[in-house]
């Protein structure tokens, strides 16, 4: 199979697009987590770039360096991979957010905090791939996200074995999360099946919802 | 102390006594090391996947592959001075990081890894002397070339030799 980011109908039809989706996917991502804390979380405005598999950890502090990630599949037709990645301390802070305590409060990950940050990466799929699946008129099914507490580089492993196989590069959609004065910066990877990628580009799709324009 | 990282897909081969080879984060991937004990030189590549496409065998992306890579690394150390029957080989990794879910028998990469050295090392008439594969957490590899001798270390551990 060829690599579909190297298509250059990728770069002019589908990029545009799944940055406009990137945006309504986020917006939906929010409304989860406000509605999972039932506070009012909002999020900057997100950034897409394509980036080397050999280059994300560097993003991430090195491939020693500790994180969290919540990784869950999409499965349907719109099938693919998404990693939220969080570098530990942030993790803490994020987890200090979603339960209303003090920043500081949580110094370690254990099995609640980790549900914690699990229904983060849930929440956030779902509403993320549900956001972008009206938009295009397709059907997506998230699985149960997983949870990782390990070095960067062990932890991207999961979607560079995935990916390595088709192509060197794959989307990162960069986010801020705000409550109040506080924020967590988040790193959300999406790994659509490149199968998928090719699909999308040879069927031209456009986006179903017409309040949102590419 | 002189780190040599060796990245995703890359062999990095050194005879220098004060280089380290390391590979940092390895999960589902394969750190495999060759070396010759009598001339101290030392090889170490960095897989990612397990399988070989015979279409790529030729190109630079056929090293990121466990079995293509081997034979590279093989061919490189070797074509710098080592003698095939002195090589010893260890290797680290392969861990499945999935483990505790529900995706875990599906994308186990790190067991296919291992299945494939193990395959292709005994097809070669290796023997590996030193292994610290499997299990759900990663590893950070370290070979240090004077001494022939391989570590990793964990998450929140310390360094132990393979």
């Amino acid at each position: 199979m060829q690599d579909p980011y190297k298509n250059p109908q990728f770069h002019e039809q589908l990029r545009p697009l799944l940055e406009v989706m990137a945006g309504a996917g986020i917006e939906g991502a929010v409304k989860g987590l406000s509605q999972m804390t039932g506070q009012i979380i909002t999020v900057t405005e997100p950034s897409v770039t394509l980036i080397n598999l050999n280059e994300i950890s560097k993003l991430l502090g090195g491939p020693e360096n500790e994180a969290v990630g919540v990784y869950l599949r999409a499965e349907g037709q719109m099938s693919g991979q998404i990693m939220l990645i969080f570098p530990y301390e942030r993790a803490l802070k994020l987890v200090d957010l979603l339960i209303d305590v003090p920043d500081g409060t949580t110094q370690h990950l254990g099995s609640y905090e980790r549900s914690a940050l699990a229904e983060v990466g849930n929440l956030t799929g779902t509403f993320f791939l549900n956001s972008i699946a009206s938009m295009l008129g397709l059907e997506a099914r998230p699985t149960p996200p997983a949870v990782m507490v390990d070095m960067v580089g062990a932890i991207l492993d999961v979607i560079i074995a995935t990916s390595a196989g088709v192509s060197e590069q794959v989307l990162m959609i960069r986010a801020t999360f705000l409550q109040g004065d506080r924020e967590a910066e988040a790193s959300f990877w999406v790994i659509p099946d490149p199968r998928v990628l090719e699909a999308f580009i040879a069927s031209e799709y456009t986006i179903k919802d017409s309040s949102h324009k590419a | 102390m002189n780190n040599i990282v060796v990245g995703l897909g890359e062999i990095k081969i050194s005879n220098n006594s004060d280089d380290v080879l390391v590979a940092y984060g390895l999960g589902s991937c394969l750190g495999i090391a060759m070396y010759d004990p009598v001339i101290h030189l030392a090889g170490m590549l960095h897989a990612v996947l397990p399988t070989c496409d015979p279409n790529i065998a030729n190109s630079d992306a056929c090293v990121k592959y466990v079995c293509c890579g081997i034979d590279v690394m093989l061919q490189q150390i070797i074509g710098k001075g080592a003698i095939r029957n002195r090589i010893v080989v260890r290797m680290a990794g392969g861990a499945n990081m999935l483990a505790s879910s529900s995706f875990s028998d599906i994308m186990n990469i790190g067991q296919r890894n291992i299945e494939s050295a193990h395959m292709k090392l005994n097809e070669m008439k290796f023997k590996i002397t030193g292994e610290e594969v499997g299990g759900n957490i990663g590893r950070t590899v370290r070979f240090y070339v004077t001494e022939g001798r391989m570590a990793i270390r964990m998450m929140g551990g310390k360094e132990r030799d393979v």
